[in-house]
């Protein structure tokens, strides 16, 4: 089959072994490549109730068909493992160059086993797989790391993918880092790296990527490029990036500010939303493959962080470091983001953290005789950089914040887990979802845990024509949004383009058929979609996830928001509830989450 | 009576005051209102029959007209409201 391989990358780190695991094209028609393609393999490879530092548990580098064409954001890659944040299933995204050279050096993906005795770093190309000892790398950070790779490789347009020292030190929301600044940050996928002794993976492949019709994929490039041209969307998306979303989430009371307290934060206002941002970007970038470039670089303009570079940050930082944390400095968070990128943090979760820390200081929880003299209160930014470094390095307090949002209110206790933002233990993403009560469902039935990338409720509940405070269709809502992402997280593309110039899983569909030779018509994906999510949904299942899992905090359900247009809103159990029990009956589960059989037998799983 | 006007586009624009002379509008007189009398960033967002360009959508007070009266939707002196094309993701 044309845009495939055919075959993976097995690598045995415990008996340094290595050998090509063929990929049937059965299994690609059935689960396509991606999310689909590594839900198939976590399920069948990973032994039940298995720890996730375990050197059993396999780490997943996986690409889809289009990855390395010219479809625009088609430089994505998966990391699918068992997270140690949630003890569940665990698919983390990134864009890198290491997707395309992967491809090109014939693999379609990696499945790592096992654990080294030693530091070491893999390094790949179409003729050879090394596993090198990587002493030397092993306590430098993620910038350090590529440089020294590069440097050693004589080559600046490899591709490489690393841990920082918060990986080593199997910190539960480390990230993997690509290209310096692109993270596969949530769930924990750089602390089972960092428990293999896995320290980098480097690639460069020469083979080129063999398509079905070249000159189709031209056309069709050339079609959606105009569309793009004209896209107001994609041009504004163009020149401000995802900043411009915190002028939406504050207008529409689902920006998190205060650890979640409030849902507006006029100060964000020309300060650290699009306006603030736009005025430090240096110079605008995009992924490779991409003709919808959304990204950029931002150079700190003043204080003692003056010229520090860093591409970046996106929506999800300045909410998480900024409104969640009542700082308004646009310095500091580019700071802070450059220093969770070069320690490999997530900046979601650390940010949810260290606000979850500042709530409990406000509320006298904690005191700084317990936290080793750190006091993080809101709106104290020189607080939050030194939490960032002790977490990454588990130092002191940090040890404990290193564990996640969860397992600190469990160690502090006295109520706190009330405000532990978080589903399944992994920390709520930007958004508020007593503003956009289909957040709240999304969140919740998510199988990785709080989780903004499986559906994105904003488009349908701030932007669009669904009520934003009932619950009535959101069930279906959220699972249309789920099944759209499922294909384009399998076929491995920018979910962004989709969205704003537009294209249809219709377009999506046509590119596929320029690529590989075939395409999957629309109720297709559909079917194919349902497949995948059942699949997941019956991995965490095995893994001992029940109905009980798919919950929300206790603020969200209970506490009224005191402020902007969803003011006196909180969810609720019973909407939940009805929520949740209307979207297990479209997916066909029973009222415990279970999929019948009659859904297994209909999926063919 | 004065609104508050926002646009998210290819340009953004944050808290324009502007003042219309219009006693309980619903919001179509006030779209009439912006596109014929008070020059800013949102003309070219709003078409001749008061339609948007395709991927611009109009909230009321951070609510999307579609998910109240539509532009039926009655405006009030103070109320804010923002032109923005459909951000997506973070």
């Amino acid at each position: 089959m044309k845009g495939i391989t055919g075959r993976l990358l097995e690598i045995d780190l415990t008996h340094g072994k290595t050998k090509d695991l063929p990929v049937s094209r059965q299994s690609f028609e059935k689960y396509i490549g991606g999310r689909g393609l590594g839900a198939r393999l976590l399920f069948d490879l990973l032994p039940p109730k298995t720890d996730p530092f375990s050197p059993d548990n396999p780490l997943l580098f996986l690409t889809g068909p289009l990855t390395g064409t010219m479809v625009t954001g088609s430089s994505k890659f998966v990391v699918i493992t068992k997270s140690p944040l949630t003890q569940g299933w665990c698919d983390s995204y990134s864009s890198g160059r290491i997707s395309v050279e992967l491809k090109k050096a014939g693999y379609d993906g990696l499945v790592i086993l096992g654990k080294s005795n030693a530091p070491c770093y893999l390094r790949i190309d179409n003729k050879s797989v090394e596993i090198r000892e990587a002493n030397h790398l092993w306590g430098k950070d993620s910038f350090e790391t590529e440089r020294l790779l590069k440097e050693s490789e004589k080559d600046p347009s490899i591709g490489v993918s690393s841990i920082g020292p918060a990986g080593e030190k199997r910190v539960r929301f480390a990230s993997i880092n690509s290209d310096l600044y692109r993270q596969a940050a949530r769930g924990g996928v750089g602390a089972v790296m960092g428990s293999k002794n896995l320290k980098a993976i480097v690639a460069k492949g020469t083979k080129g990527i063999e398509i079905h019709d070249r000159n189709q994929m031209v056309t069709l490039n050339r079609k959606n490029y105009q569309r793009a041209k004209k896209s107001e969307v994609a041009q504004a998306r163009k020149k401000y990036g995802t900043p411009l979303t915190l002028n939406i989430t504050h207008m529409g009371g689902i920006l998190p500010t205060k650890n979640f307290q409030y849902s507006t934060w006029e100060k964000a206002l020309e300060k650290i939303d699009s306006i603030g941002v736009y005025k430090s970007i240096i110079r605008h970038k995009a992924c490779l493959s991409c003709f919808t470039p959304c990204s950029f670089e931002t150079r700190i303009s003043e204080g003692k962080f003056r010229g520090n570079v860093l591409e970046g940050p996106e929506y999800e930082t300045l909410g998480m470091f900024g409104s969640n944390q009542l700082i308004d400095s646009l310095p500091f968070i580019i700071q802070a983001n450059i220093l969770c990128d070069q320690l490999g943090m997530d900046t979601i979760s650390t940010g949810s953290v260290i606000g979850f820390i500042m709530e409990c200081f406000e509320r006298e929880l904690i005191s700084p005789s317990q936290t080793e003299g750190l006091e993080i209160r809101f709106g104290d930014s020189e607080a939050s950089l030194a939490a960032i470094e002790r977490m990454a390095l588990r130092e002191g307090f940090g040890d404990i914040m290193a564990e996640g949002v969860r397992a600190t209110a469990n160690f502090i206790g006295n109520g706190s887990e009330r405000f532990a933002m978080h589903v399944k233990g992994m920390e709520f993403p930007a958004y508020e979802p007593r503003g956009a009560f289909g957040s709240g469902l999304s969140y919740a039935v998510s199988p990785r845990g709080a989780c903004h990338r499986r559906a994105w409720p904003p488009a349908k509940e701030i932007l669009g024509s669904y009520p934003p405070y009932t619950i009535e269709g959101k069930a279906s809502m959220i699972k249309g949004l789920y099944d759209e992402n499922c294909i384009l997280h399998s076929l491995l593309v920018c979910d962004m383009p989709a969205k704003f110039i537009p294209l249809s899983l219709d377009d999506y569909s046509q590119y596929l058929r320029a690529a590989i030779g075939e395409s999957i018509p629309a109720e297709e994906f559909q079917k194919t979609a349902e497949r995948i999510e059942t699949l997941i949904r019956m991995f965490n299942n095995r893994e001992g996830f029940t109905r009980e899992d798919d919950t929300l905090p206790y603020r969200t359900l209970h506490e009224p928001l005191p402020d902007g247009p969803a003011k006196g809103k909180c969810i609720g159990e019973e909407n939940l509830n009805k929520m949740i029990d209307e979207f297990y009956g479209l997916r066909g589960w029973d009222a415990s989450g279970i999929p019948t059989e009659q859904t297994i037998n209909n999926l063919e799983l | 009576m004065m609104i508050i006007v926002n646009v998210f586009g290819k340009e953004v624009t944050l808290k324009r005051p502007a003042s219309l002379a219009l006693e309980s509008p619903t919001l179509r007189d006030v779209l009439l209102a912006l596109k014929e009398k008070v020059e800013g960033p949102w003309t070219h967002m709003i078409k001749e029959d008061l339609s948007l360009e395709p991927g611009c959508v109009i909230l009321v007070n951070g609510r999307n007209i579609d998910s109240l009266e539509k532009r039926e939707t009655k405006i009030h002196d103070g109320d804010e409201i923002t032109f923005t094309v459909l951000v997506a993701g973070g």
